[in-house]
């Protein structure tokens, strides 16, 4: 976590001691790769192109090794907008979390935080962008000055995430590394957004930006270039050219580990190392250890057949746990691994019972707790953990993973076991009683309970577990259909209320700590399936949707609006516990199991990437908080 | 002759802007747009979408603008040559698919001089040796062809030249070669990659062909001016040549209406099964992600090609049959 002002002295010295190693203890290796660049003159040596005081890599992880520069990493992706993955992976933030999920400077040198709302932003001196110009605080004023409140380039303002209440920040350029950003109220989302698989992006390599911007050139020399890219004005080219997460404009500066030097379109994207990247090995090697990465795309649904013939070094993305005896059946023959990672999803699949649904008798049920508890309870876990993940799965609510420190068991089990008499009780207790020849039971207003469960159609692991679900449920007179659809209209129904209940994945981080924005566990969003509507609503400021009328959901808006506003790490905690036993005892969404694995493919050949990791997305970057930058290969590789 | 021509040229106008309409209309139809669909792409792996920036571009593609407004817009750019832009790529659609466009020619060539090596020699064999068992063989193994779902044929292959021949999966060269300039070893590896489309694409055309050319060639074989060439004496080899192959021929004249379009487009599905970097694989999932001038300006170009490729059959037809010709003459 970001270190409060009385601990600076200490890490000041800290800091000092290792200068003094590094000037007489360890010489910085010249990269192999790069020494002809260096002896031509066309690039400077390796202590000039390193901050002043680089990011020094621990290998503190059992199995994690220091390496050797060289050779070329191989990765598939589905579609070439894919390569913005190499941003996510390469990890390289301002802060980011690090394996046991605290924040700490990367980018930065440090950062100073006075009550949530003070952040002072500490640069690393002699930092420099990939071209070898300076990174300073000039990148941070110009995206602040000159695209996040430029009128052309944003039409609507700063992004949300740079606002509290509406409220903007004093950006204050304090001198060539130091920026500081003050907000009136604290603001606990900053260090999350900044560490973010996709950041929140405050900088920008202005002296490269700088040639498209009306501000800074006259617009008529650089109308042939607007011309040829078929933008309409200099903000749209400016737009065009400033892809700091998507990485396919290979003349952007970035700061990450590898840069893109291949120009869409094409099939095969080259990475090339970062000569200027700050990080380096105990042994004063330069970061990242492989020279290059290579993207091949192929279609996503050869994605797994390319992995079991071998074509790819590091691969999770696009592999699922159904591909996992296949790719098990020819690890020999391709000399690679197939490693289980664990899913940080809330659930694997989940229901989402909609309370904004429209139509009257369904949304009064819907909105009954009994009801949504009857539903959880005559759900047979275990049955569906056998038939389709091989048991390897847990039985859960839709709740945070034990891998959590917010984690309890009663989350976890809250309504989860499978007791077909209690939720027949609870069912009769509503009044739900009659029931036709078929025993369905009848709706207040005589209608059969045939449920319509909306599917985007995707998977058909869906539609399997929702073939286990109608068995159960219809023991208690409830009659699930499934109704798939295109996936765009799926989420339109749902937001527009048509549709009664859903299913999706669970939670997109079920690995939450105390310091995480308890985002997903209050109505903040339209795409919360189960409240679209409320979460409209915050989204909008009040502007469309509806606001929450339902006393446990408005009680988890005012825990989420008090987290922001909590000053302390034991405040936020508790309020994170109050909010995660609301929701589990209200059961708004219906989980079915959770800690399915990920199939991971690691080549025999690639070191340093761990045998048990987490597969996430936020926080976690897939592969990023493993930092590949620390990957290395076998020499016969290089 | 002439007048003909320009009326049909005339004719092309009217024809190519109802295409343009429909084309439109069709991409348009789906809820959303191309925004839409990138958000809920990226929601549904998890990624935040921001929100300002969305706002932005869909005022800078014109996305909030009526439809009819779109689409005058693109309608002008293409008569000027500009096919507007492709939101999935961010480039401008001519540079989009400028690539790709050599790659998908070769290997339609090569597959369509394919299925004419093995479909005439087995079209002939089985009209002249018509009900016997080579023909009956011959047939079953065409009608297998036609029955086998392409994609599973190609995924099966795929498989097997990977084990067998350790040939990489997917693709029409090695990873190594792509986007390298062309030497020896990367025209070997195409090789090595491009038997495989070219046979599964292959085998669906070969069997639709020999069924034509061998029921044309049957109803030629019947009749008089055959059996006086073979009573005067014409050895049946050269009887055959001269006079019932070629006037089997025409259907295969009027092929080529079809057979323009079908060369730049590629086999969608065969080439998005076996990742092929040809053009369907991008038509496809442009019209997935709703992005709408690249999907629009590509059908409309298979359209041109189309309409243009019916003309010239039409008048080759008329250049190398009299009778059509001459009765095309009378009627107009």
């Amino acid at each position: 976590m970001a270190r409060t002002p009385g601990h600076r002295p200490l890490m000041l010295m800290l800091a000092a001691i290792f200068a003094v190693s590094t000037a007489h203890g360890v010489d910085y290796v010249e990269t192999p790769s790069l020494v002809d660049q260096v002896a031509a003159g066309e690039l400077p040596p390796v202590a000039e192109r390193l901050p002043l005081d680089p990011a020094v890599v621990t290998f503190d992880r059992p199995d994690m090794f220091p390496g050797e520069h060289g050779g070329e990493l191989r990765i598939l992706m589905g579609k070439s907008k894919d390569i913005r993955m190499m941003m996510v992976y390469g990890y390289a933030r301002l802060v980011g979390y690090n394996q046991a999920l605290e924040l700490e400077p990367d980018l930065l040198r440090d950062i100073e935080v006075e009550d949530s709302r003070i952040f002072t932003l500490h640069l690393r001196e002699g930092h420099k962008w990939s071209d070898g110009h300076p990174f300073t605080s000039e990148d941070f004023r110009y995206y602040w000055e000159d695209i996040a409140n430029d009128s052309e380039l944003s039409p609507f303002g700063p992004p949300k995430l740079l606002l509290v209440k509406g409220d903007p920040p004093t950006v204050e350029i304090l001198d060539e590394v130091t920026v500081r950003y003050t907000w009136a109220r604290p603001n606990p989302n900053f260090l999350p957004a900044l560490a973010g698989a996709r950041p929140l992006f405050i900088y920008r390599p202005a002296h490269y930006l700088k040639q498209f911007h009306g501000k800074y050139t006259p617009v008529e020399s650089i109308q042939a270039i607007i011309d040829r890219t078929g933008t309409r004005n200099w903000a749209g080219l400016h737009h065009r050219m400033d892809h700091p997460y998507k990485s396919d404009n290979p003349d952007l500066p970035v700061l990450q580990p590898w840069k893109d030097i291949t120009p869409p379109p094409a099939d095969r994207f080259l990475f090339e190392r970062n000569p200027f990247y700050h990080r380096v090995d105990i042994n004063g090697l330069q970061l990242p250890y492989i020279d290059r990465v290579v993207v091949n795309i192929a279609d996503n649904k050869l994605v797994p057949a390319k992995a079991g013939a071998g074509d790819t070094d590091l691969q999770g993305r696009y592999l699922r746990f159904d591909n996992y005896t296949f790719l098990k059946a020819s690890e020999e023959r391709n000399d690679y691994q197939v490693r289980l990672w664990r899913t940080a999803r809330g659930s694997q699949i989940a229901l989402y019972p909609n309370l904004n649904v429209t139509d009257p008798v369904w949304r009064e049920l819907v909105r009954d707790v009994r009801f949504r508890r009857a539903l959880s309870l005559a759900i047979d876990r275990v049955e569906i953990n056998e038939v389709v993940y091989y048991g390897l799965a847990h039985e859960a609510a839709n709740m945070v993973l034990p891998e959590s420190p917010l984690f309890r068991e009663e989350y976890r089990d809250a309504w989860a076991q499978f007791d077909l008499a209690e939720a027949n009780r609870l069912l009769d207790e509503i009044g739900l009683t009659e029931r036709n020849k078929r025993g369905l039971r009848l709706l207040p207003d005589g209608r059969p309970m045939e449920l319509v469960i909306e599917t985007a159609g995707e998977s058909t692991e869906e539609t399997d577990v929702l073939e286990l679900i109608h068995d159960s449920w219809v023991k208690i007179g409830v009659k699930p259909f499934a109704k798939p659809s295109q996936r765009e209209v799926f989420r339109n129904r749902i937001f527009s209320g048509d549709a009664v209940m859903s299913i999706w994945s669970g939670l997109d981080n079920g690995i939450p700590t105390p310091e995480m924005v308890p985002v997903e566990f209050a109505p903040t969003s339209q795409v919360h399936l189960q409240w679209p509507q409320w979460g409209q609503n915050y989204e909008t400021g009040g502007e469309a949707g509806e606001p929450p009328d339902l006393p446990e959901a408005q009680r988890l808006m005012s825990l989420y609006v008090a987290w922001e506003q909590a000053e302390s790490a034991e405040q936020r905690e508790a309020i994170w516990h109050e909010m995660l036993s609301i929701f589990a005892d209200q059961v708004y969404t219906i989980g079915v199991v959770s800690g399915v694995r990920q199939p991971v493919v690691v080549s025999n050949d690639l070191h340093n990437v761990p045998v048990e990791g987490i597969y996430s997305w936020d926080p976690g970057a897939y592969f990023g908080i493993y930092h590949p930058d620390t990957f290395w290969l076998d020499p016969e590789r290089r | 002759m002439f007048r003909y021509i320009v009326h049909r040229l005339l004719l092309m106008i009217p024809t190519l802007l109802a295409i343009s309409i429909i084309v439109f209309v069709i991409i348009q139809l789906p809820p959303g747009d191309y925004l839409e669909s990138e958000i809920a792409e990226l929601q549904s792996q998890g990624e935040s979408v921001d929100e300002e920036k969305i706002a932005f571009l869909r005022q800078h593609y014109g996305l909030d603008k009526p439809m009819h407004e779109q689409y005058v817009h693109w309608l002008f750019g293409m008569v000027q040559g500009d096919f507007g832009y492709s939101f999935e790529y961010n480039l401008p659609v001519n540079d989009v698919v400028g690539d790709r466009l050599f790659l998908t020619v070769i290997v339609s060539m090569v597959t369509i001089l394919f299925t004419w090596a093995v479909a005439f020699p087995i079209g002939i064999y089985s009209a002249t040796h018509q009900y016997s068992w080579g023909d009956y063989g011959l047939t079953f193994l065409g009608f297998i062809g036609v029955a086998t779902p392409n994609f599973l044929l190609a995924l099966v292959m795929l498989y097997l030249a990977n084990v067998w021949f350790g040939t990489s999966i997917g693709g029409l060269m090695d990873p190594e070669y792509i986007d390298q300039p062309w030497s020896w070893a990367k025209f070997m590896s195409v090789l090595e990659h491009m038997w495989i489309p070219v046979v599964v694409i292959g085998t669906s055309g070969t069997a639709g062909m020999i069924r034509r050319l061998r029921a044309n060639l049957l109803d030629e074989l019947q009749k008089q001016y055959v059996t006086t060439g073979r009573a005067k004496g014409l050895p049946p080899g050269k009887l055959l040549r001269k006079y019932p192959l070629r006037m089997a021929l025409n259907f295969f004249i009027s092929d080529i209406g079809s057979l323009l379009p079908s060369v730049i487009s590629g086999a969608e599905v065969v080439a998005v099964v076996m990742s092929l970097p040809t053009t369907g694989p991008m038509l496809l999932s442009a019209l997935q992600s709703q992005d709408m001038y690249l999907a629009g300006s590509f059908l409309m170009f298979l359209a041109t090609l189309t309409v243009v490729g019916v003309l010239v059959s039409d008048i080759a037809l008329a250049i190398l049959d009299p009778r059509i010709r001459f009765e095309g003459g009378s009627t107009r």
